[in-house]
């Protein structure tokens, strides 16, 4: 059955079939058979999540702003439509061109979370492209990946022709042009072309990585190939002003799960908390200039139509200046009746006025992240926050007319007692007793949420064990006794999940048989009513794989790590180091703040080893 | 204040989308029309709009209408056209005119909804009242409209669409020839009007 066809009799059986139809404003429809580098865009998720990436919308116009490329877009189809697709015999397609996945030259797929990988599997079964890119002929797309996952893809590396570490914006076209050249001098066979692309800076070609194990389990050697690099180095965009993507967004036809635009402030963070994997990877801080922010806001909100407005980045309070910039747009927006917003902001009253300056048009929600209920974890951890912070943050939304507050705490943390544990209702009681500058909140009511902290690659906490389930359950149980109080609510991540996430953000190219069988017997992991424990649990011990080797086992210094071939800028010994001063509970200022702390992730500045 | 009656079109696969969907397009497309809309008040305020009756999922249609309230002058054909490279594809904005004062609100005269059923022996028109007593929903109306056809019941929705919008029943033979078949929501039943004029 043709996809046309297809869509014509099947779109009304299926939910929201507005995921499926690829005809949003904006969507830039180039001439699939005109293209001589066709790109199929992927976020392996569905369409209301994916369409909120902003990563894909930079790339999605990149690609299609060159002559002689085009850039299609394709999502994970809910189960409903994943049905019909198999019944039906048609595989996955480009949502505007309708052309196979697997007629296009690249499917650059983002790897923005880990509990997406099942997805990934998913997506390259539904396109009926081998999944191992090995087993791929001349005649199979390139699969390749990118995004924060790119730096420890190796649960899922094999998938992959190559993958891009770091920003994407000059390696597309770096790509484009060498895909180009290959299709049209046909010189090279696959693998000789694969080789020829890991030249190119920031892109690691698995399949020229060999792995050797010892007895016990840990990696002995990773090897690259003579004239692969090692370490693969990161993509590095130093001037960010020259990149001013996306201007024309596609508008999505359903609701987003972010239904805004987004101007990305800055990139990189140098606020140094210790759990974070972006705070690190995206290193060091790059701003782009108030003026092009100014008339870029005022660009989407013309070309879309949109009425939200956000100053993006991972830590928006921060922006040098951020009051001017907020203040003037603000006040334009007012006029048109769209409002501006800010997202992850600090704890403190800084962030608070900026935030209730900014709500003119719109009631917005506050969200404080204090991260940990005792000094000694926000110490550990370098979250610079103090009890009388969060104290004085909360007086001041509350004086701001906020009622609702949202309070994000991470448990499980590194040598956290449970009486740490015990200090986050201990905080959240004070505030209810006391949130309006020493006096009772009234009316205030807050949403506590908690999450399960999961050591990532490339932060210093990657060499910690992971907290078991039973005994996160029982930190759970001890907040949700603390916190019988009216006005609070509590809510938490689930722990196998974030147990799973835990095994393959520090997983290796062994975990990979289990992931596939995991997403062939129906798991779906990022959807809550696709998630099954008991199904991962069997796939991992039918490889024999133990989890808890994974997720629960603190890892010395000398031994490899999956990841040591891939470089974020980030030292291994500064990273190190910061573990270490994570034991003592030693701070490390803000380098934007006080002296460079020789993280090395700046070009031209040194590194502490 | 004044007040805009816009009417617009859905064809094809923009039948897909939503209510909900549909009327987050046009109030996009109209935040970019340059038109001076009024908005609501309170925490999140909207462009004050109101729509003709929902049209079900899948049903395309010829003569939709949103009102929407603005101030000031303003170029109503200008902002019709940005409207239009604003759409996703299949919606598409057919006309706009200025209501006057003493015109009725949208609600007043969208009291009936005539569907087109394309057939093997060629298309025949369906009538219903969206308000009031006689009420009736879409899909009770197709079935009983299949049945009286010897169609299976769940025939396909593909192909129908609403061709207009009426204050009484007797406005639709301007768009529907000498026959419809009405299908009357509080008896269940359907009967067939004929043009008496």
């Amino acid at each position: 059955m043709g996809i046309d066809v297809f869509l014509e009799y099947e779109l009304l059986g299926v939910s929201h079939p507005g995921r499926y139809l690829g005809t949003e404003v904006n969507a830039r429809n180039k001439p699939f058979s005109e293209a001589s580098v066709r790109w199929a865009l992927i976020y392996p998720d569905v369409y209301e999540i994916g369409m909120s990436n902003l990563g894909l919308s930079i790339l999605y116009e990149i690609i299609n702003d060159t002559t002689e490329a085009m850039a299609d877009r394709a999502y994970l189809p809910w189960v409903d439509m994943q049905e019909r697709l198999l019944e039906c015999g048609v595989p996955l397609f480009g949502l505007e061109s309708r052309r196979p996945l697997a007629s296009f030259d690249i499917l650059g797929i983002t790897l923005q979370h880990e509990l997406t990988y099942t997805n990934v599997v998913r997506i390259l079964d539904l396109a009926g492209i081998p999944l191992l890119a090995r087993e791929r002929d001349e005649v199979c797309p390139l699969v390749i990946g990118g995004g924060p996952g790119a730096f420890n893809p190796e649960p899922i590396a094999e998938l992959f022709d190559f993958l891009v570490l770091g920003d994407g914006e000059e390696a597309v076209l770096e790509i484009t042009d060498a895909v180009r050249n290959w299709k049209q001098e046909k010189t090279l066979d696959r693998s000789d072309f694969l080789r020829q692309c890991a030249s190119i800076p920031g892109i690691y070609v698995p399949s020229l990585y060999k792995f050797a194990y010892r007895a016990d389990g840990t990696i002995d050697s990773i090897t690259a190939e003579a004239g692969a690099p090692n370490p693969v180095k990161k993509r590095l965009l130093s001037d960010l002003d020259g990149w001013l993507y996306p201007r024309r967004p596609v508008v999505p036809l359903i609701e987003a799960v972010h239904d805004r635009v987004s101007v990305e402030l800055f990139r990189g963070c140098t606020r140094g908390c210790r759990f974070c994997q972006a705070g690190m990877i995206y290193r060091p801080v790059r701003e782009r200039d108030g003026r092009l922010l100014a008339n870029w806001a005022r660009e989407l909100v013309a070309n879309t139509g949109c009425d939200e407005l956000s100053l993006t980045s991972l830590n928006s309070a921060d922006y040098t200046s951020i009051l001017s910039l907020s203040e003037e747009l603000a006040m334009e927006m007012e006029s048109r009746h769209v409002a501006v917003s800010v997202p992850s902001l600090r704890t403190d009253s800084f962030s608070v006025q900026l935030a209730s300056r900014l709500r003119r048009v719109k009631q917005t929600g506050l969200t404080l992240a204090p991260e940990a209920g005792s000094a000694r974890m926000r110490a550990s951890i370098n979250k610079g926050v103090s009890e009388e912070d969060l104290m004085r943050a909360v007086a001041a939304a509350y004086g701001e007319g906020w009622r609702k507050l949202k309070l994000y705490f991470m448990i499980g943390l590194p040598s956290e007692g449970e009486e740490d544990v015990e200090e986050i209702w201990r905080v959240v009681r004070r505030i209810m007793r006391e949130g309006d500058s020493g006096a009772p909140a009234k009316g205030l009511k807050l949403s506590v949420s908690i999450s399960t902290f999961v050591p990532k690659p490339h932060t210093p906490l990657q060499w910690a064990a992971q907290m078991t389930p039973p005994e996160i359950a029982r930190r759970h149980f001890i907040l949700k006794e603390g916190l019988r109080m009216k006005g609070v609510t509590l809510r938490w991540h689930s722990r196998e999940m974030s147990y799973l996430e835990g095994i393959i953000s520090r997983g290796d190219r062994r975990l990979l048989p289990a992931v596939i069988s995991a997403s062939r017997q129906g798991c779906l992991d990022g959807w809550g009513e696709f998630f099954s424990w008991r199904r991962w649990e069997e796939a991992l011990a039918t490889e024999g794989l133990n989890p808890a080797w994974y997720a629960e086992r603190e890892r010395p210094f000398d031994e490899i790590l999956p990841w040591d071939h891939l470089h974020c800028g980030v030292e291994r010994d500064y990273l190190w180091e910061e573990y270490r001063k994570a034991g003592e509970g030693e701070s490390t200022p803000d380098c934007r703040i006080r002296d460079c702390t020789f993280c090395g992730a700046c070009p031209g500045k040194g590194a502490s080893a | 204040m004044k007040r805009a009656l816009i009417k617009y079109a859905k064809r094809g696969e923009a039948a897909l989308l939503s209510h909900r969907e549909t009327m987050r397009s046009l109030e996009r497309a109209l935040r970019r029309s340059g038109l001076p809309l009024v908005f609501t008040s309170g925490y999140n305020p909207r462009p004050r709009m109101s729509f003709s009756p929902a049209l079900p999922l899948g049903i395309q249609a010829e003569a939709e209408y949103l009102e929407v309230s603005f101030d000031g002058e303003t170029d109503l054909e200008a902002a019709m056209q940005v409207m239009n490279s604003a759409l996703p594809k299949g919606l598409s904005i057919i006309d706009i005119q200025e209501l006057t004062a003493s015109m009725p609100k949208l609600s007043k005269w969208t009291r009936y909804g005539l569907y087109r059923v394309p057939g093997d022996v060629g298309e025949v028109f369906l009538l219903l009242a969206l308000a009031g007593g006689k009420q009736a929903r879409l899909k009770d109306a197709l079935a009983s409209l299949w049945q009286r056809l010897g169609l299976p019941i769940g025939s396909e929705l593909r192909g129908i669409s609403r061709v207009g919008l009426y204050a009484s029943d007797e406005e639709v033979f301007e768009d529907a020839g000498d026959s419809v078949y009405f299908f009357d929501g509080e008896l269940g039943e359907l009967e067939v009007l004929t043009n008496s004029v």
